[in-house]
C-alpha cells in the first residue's frame, strides 16, 4: 500500500514539473529523429466494489470463501515500448507488467503484447514479421469481423491488446477516381504447442486475408480466415461520412459450422453445429455544441439465448445447494469449467446495445471530457451503465474517474454479475526514456 | 457626355490592380506562397489558456497537391504515434493502441484548444473555397471567399493579404449565419530555404473560446515528392518511416 502512495506521489508531482517550463521557441532538436526510440506509461488503478451476494458469479467466485460486502483492488501497469529504425528495417516491441493487489486475489505477469520485424521497401509495401495485435472492423464496442485478434472489452475498447503470432504484409495502390485506395492485407498465424495455443486448434496453420477499398468515400473491407484452428469464415465492414458530423458503420461476419457448447443444468455438455451470422449496425454523431454520441446494435448468432443462460444460471443454483447440503463442490465446479472464455466472458448473450455519449469541454474546463456508456442486454433487459470523467489538462497525465452500475433481474446477464456498483480511478503518466 | 465616355474607356482600359486579378488565381498564389504543392514539415501547436497555463503538441505533417494531408504526433509521449490524414473532406484518426483508424470531423479537434482539425490538416485554400470578391483595403487585399461545399469547415472567409509578398495577414472564419468563429493571425515571415518565405507563426483566437489562443509555430518546411499511397489507412501506422 505504501510503495502504491509513492508512485501516486510521483505520477501527480512529474507532470506539475512539466507546467514550469514555457515558450514558443520551437528547438529543433525536438525533432531530431533517432533511429532508437522507448517510452511507455505508468498506470495505477485503485478499484471499489460493491458486490452482489446473490449472484451467479459472485457465488462461483466465493462459494469457499468469506463473504465480502466491498472489494478493494489496486492494479499497477508500467507498460513499455520501444523500436529501432536501420534502412528500411524496423524492429519494435510492446511488454507491460502487470501486477493486481486485492482482497481475493494478488497477481503479477509480464506479457508481450507485440514484438515484430518490419521490412518497408516503398511506402505501398510493408512485411511484418511476429506477434503483432491487427485490428479489423470499424465497430466502436465490438468487431464480429475481427477474425485474428483477441475480443476486446465493450467497457473500455481502446485499451491496447495483446497480438498473435503471424506473418503478414501490406501492399497499397492508390488510384484517381472514385476508387482511390486498394490495400491487401494477406496474413498467416500457425497454431502449434508454444505459439498461438490460445487461438484454437494446434499443429496448423491459418491463412487470413483483407482487402481494403475507399471508393466513393466510403472506407470498404472484406475478410475471412481459413485454417484448422477456428472455423472458415468471412465477412465485410463499412465506414462512411454521410456528413461531416454523421458518420455510419457496420460488419457482417459469416462463420461455417460453427460449434456451439452449451452446459445444462445437471452439467452435462451439449454442442451443435451450424453456421452463424453476426452483424452490427453503428452511427457516430456530432451535434453543434460538441456531444457526441456512439450508437451500436451487435447481432451475435454464436452467444447464448436467455434459455441457454437460464441453465447456467441453474447450475450454479443446484451447486450453491448441494454444496451448502454435503459440500460437494462437483456442480460448481463444472459452472466454473465453462465461465471463462463461455458464459463469464463480456456480453455472451445475442443481441446488444450499444450508446456511448460523450461531451468536449463542458463549462469551459479544457482538456475535460465527462461522458456515459451503456451496455443493454436486449433479450435480458439486463444493463450497465458507466458515466465517467477524463482530464488530460497536464502533459503526459491521464486521469479517469469512472463509476458502474450494473442492474438486471435473476437470472440476467448483468443481474448476475459478481458486482452490483464499481468505481475506479485510473492514473496514466507517459514517458519517453530516450529522447 | 463626351468626357463621361472618355471616363468610361479609361476605367475599362485601365482597371484598378485589385479588379484586374481573377481572386481565384490571386488565391492559388497565395497557396503556393504559403508552401509548396508537396512538401512535409514541423509544426508545434501551443494552446494557452486564460490563466497562462500552456499545452503543446509536435506534429509531423506531409501535404501532396490540393487535398492529401497527414500529420504524426511526435510529442507529447502521451500522444506520440498517433497520426491523422485528410483526403478531401474524409479524416480519420490512428491511435497505435486502438490499432486501426477510425473516422473524425473537420469540426472536431484532436489536441483541444481552438484549432480543430480542418486548421491542423488544413488543404489548400483553393481546394475548399472560391473567391468572391476581391478588394482593396489598407494597401493590401482582402478577399472574399466561400465554401465550395457544405462539408467545409467555414462556410466564409475574410482574408486579408499583404498586396507585395501575396501572403495572408489575417483571416476570418465566419458560418453560414454570419458569425465570427475564428480568426487567424499569420505573423514572423521567415525564409526556409528552397524559395518558401511564409509566415512561421499563425495566431488563432475564437469569441468561443474567450481568453483562450492557439499557436502554431512551423519548422524545416520542405519541398519533398511523396507517393500516393503516403496517404491512405493501412499506411497510417507507418507515417514515422517518413521522417
Amino acid at each position: 500500500m505504501k510503495s502504491i502512495v509513492r508512485i501516486l506521489s510521483i505520477i501527480l508531482f512529474l507532470p506539475l514539473c512539466a507546467v514550469a517550463q514555457d515558450d514558443y521557441s520551437f528547438d529543433l532538436a525536438e525533432i531530431e529523429k533517432k533511429p532508437y526510440a522507448a517510452g511507455g506509461y505508468l498506470e495505477v488503478t485503485p478499484r471499489l466494489f460493491y458486490t452482489d451476494p446473490d449472484a451467479a458469479f459472485y457465488t462461483l467466485n466465493f462459494y469457499d470463501r468469506a463473504d465480502k460486502d466491498w472489494l478493494d483492488e489496486y492494479f499497477l501497469k508500467l507498460s513499455m515500448d520501444g523500436r529501432y529504425t536501420k534502412g528500411l528495417s524496423e524492429i519494435y516491441a510492446r511488454a507491460n507488467i502487470n501486477t493486481t493487489e486485492s482482497d481475493v486475489d494478488s497477481d503479477t505477469n509480464i506479457v508481450l503484447d507485440e514484438g515484430y520485424l518490419s521490412l518497408k521497401p516503398a511506402s505501398g509495401f510493408n512485411i511484418s514479421l511476429g506477434k503483432k495485435a491487427l485490428r479489423w472492423g470499424k465497430g466502436y464496442a465490438w468487431n464480429p469481423v475481427g477474425f485474428v485478434e483477441r475480443p476486446k472489452k465493450p467497457d473500455d475498447p481502446e485499451l491496447a491488446l495483446e497480438g498473435y503470432w503471424v506473418a503478414t504484409l501490406d501492399y497499397i495502390k492508390s488510384f484517381s477516381g472514385p476508387l482511390k485506395t486498394v490495400a491487401v492485407t494477406p496474413v498467416i498465424l500457425p497454431v502449434y504447442d508454444h505459439v498461438n495455443t490460445d487461438f484454437g486448434e494446434r499443429d496448423t496453420v491459418n491463412y487470413a486475408g483483407k482487402l481494403y477499398l475507399l471508393l466513393y468515400d466510403t472506407d470498404i473491407d472484406f475478410m475471412f480466415l481459413k485454417g484448422g484452428s477456428r472455423p472458415f469464415r468471412f465477412g465485410m465492414d463499412f465506414s462512411r461520412n454521410i456528413t461531416p458530423n454523421f458518420e455510419i458503420h457496420g460488419e457482417l461476419a459469416r462463420i461455417d459450422n460453427s460449434v456451439h457448447r452449451v452446459v445444462r443444468s445437471d452439467g452435462t455438455l451439449a454442442a451443435s453445429t451450424g453456421d452463424a451470422e453476426s452483424f452490427l449496425l453503428g452511427i457516430r454523431y456530432l451535434t453543434r455544441t460538441d456531444t457526441t454520441f456512439i450508437l451500436e446494435y451487435y447481432r451475435n448468432e454464436t452467444g447464448f439465448t436467455g434459455d441457454e443462460m437460464d441453465q447456467f444460471f441453474g447450475l450454479v443454483q443446484d451447486g450453491i445447494d448441494l454444496y451448502r447440503q454435503s459440500a460437494d463442490e462437483t456442480l460448481l465446479k463444472r459452472a466454473r469449467a465453462v465461465t471463462e472464455g463461455s458464459y463469464g466472458k463480456q456480453n455472451p448473450m445475442r443481441d446488444y446495445l450499444y450508446l456511448r455519449v460523450w461531451q468536449k469541454e463542458p463549462f469551459d474546463i479544457p482538456y475535460f471530457i465527462p461522458s456515459v456508456t451503456c451496455i443493454y442486454n436486449m433479450e435480458d433487459k439486463s444493463f450497465s451503465l458507466s458515466p465517467e470523467l477524463f482530464y488530460t489538462g497536464i502533459t503526459n497525465l491521464e486521469l479517469r474517474l469512472r463509476a458502474g452500475f450494473i442492474s438486471g433481474p435473476g437470472n440476467t446477464e448483468f443481474g448476475e454479475k459478481q458486482n452490483d456498483f464499481r468505481l475506479e480511478l485510473r492514473m496514466r503518466y507517459y514517458f519517453d526514456v530516450l529522447k | 457626355m463626351k468626357k463621361l465616355f472618355v471616363l468610361m474607356a479609361l476605367c475599362f482600359l485601365f482597371p484598378s490592380p485589385a479588379s484586374a486579378l481573377d481572386g481565384n488565381d490571386l488565391l492559388l498564389r497565395i497557396d503556393r506562397n504559403l508552401n509548396p504543392d508537396s512538401y512535409e514539415a514541423y509544426k508545434k501547436l501551443i494552446n494557452i489558456e486564460p490563466s497562462g497555463k500552456k499545452k503543446e503538441f509536435v506534429l509531423f505533417t506531409v501535404k501532396k497537391e490540393k487535398d492529401k494531408v497527414a500529420a504524426l504526433f511526435v510529442s507529447p509521449a502521451s500522444e506520440e504515434g498517433r497520426s491523422t490524414l485528410r483526403l478531401g473532406e474524409n479524416m480519420w484518426l490512428y491511435i497505435p493502441n486502438v490499432g486501426k483508424p477510425i473516422r473524425i470531423t473537420s469540426l472536431q479537434s484532436v489536441v483541444g484548444g481552438v484549432f480543430n482539425n480542418s486548421d491542423i490538416l488544413r488543404l489548400d485554400y483553393t481546394a475548399e473555397y472560391d473567391v468572391k470578391t476581391v478588394e482593396e483595403e489598407g494597401g493590401n487585399y482582402l478577399l472574399h471567399l466561400k465554401a465550395k461545399t457544405k462539408t467545409v469547415a467555414y462556410d466564409q472567409l475574410k482574408m486579408w493579404a499583404d498586396r507585395k509578398a501575396l501572403l495572408p495577414l489575417r483571416i476570418e472564419c465566419i458560418t453560414e449565419a454570419s458569425m465570427l468563429v475564428k480568426t487567424i493571425y499569420f505573423k514572423e515571415v521567415k525564409d526556409f530555404g528552397g524559395g518558401i518565405v511564409r509566415p512561421s507563426v499563425i495566431e488563432t483566437d475564437s469569441p468561443l473560446y474567450k481568453g483562450y489562443k492557439s499557436i502554431m509555430i512551423f519548422a524545416n518546411i520542405k519541398e519533398r515528392k511523396l507517393d500516393d499511397e503516403v496517404f491512405t489507412l493501412t499506411f497510417m501506422p507507418n507515417l514515422d518511416s517518413l521522417r
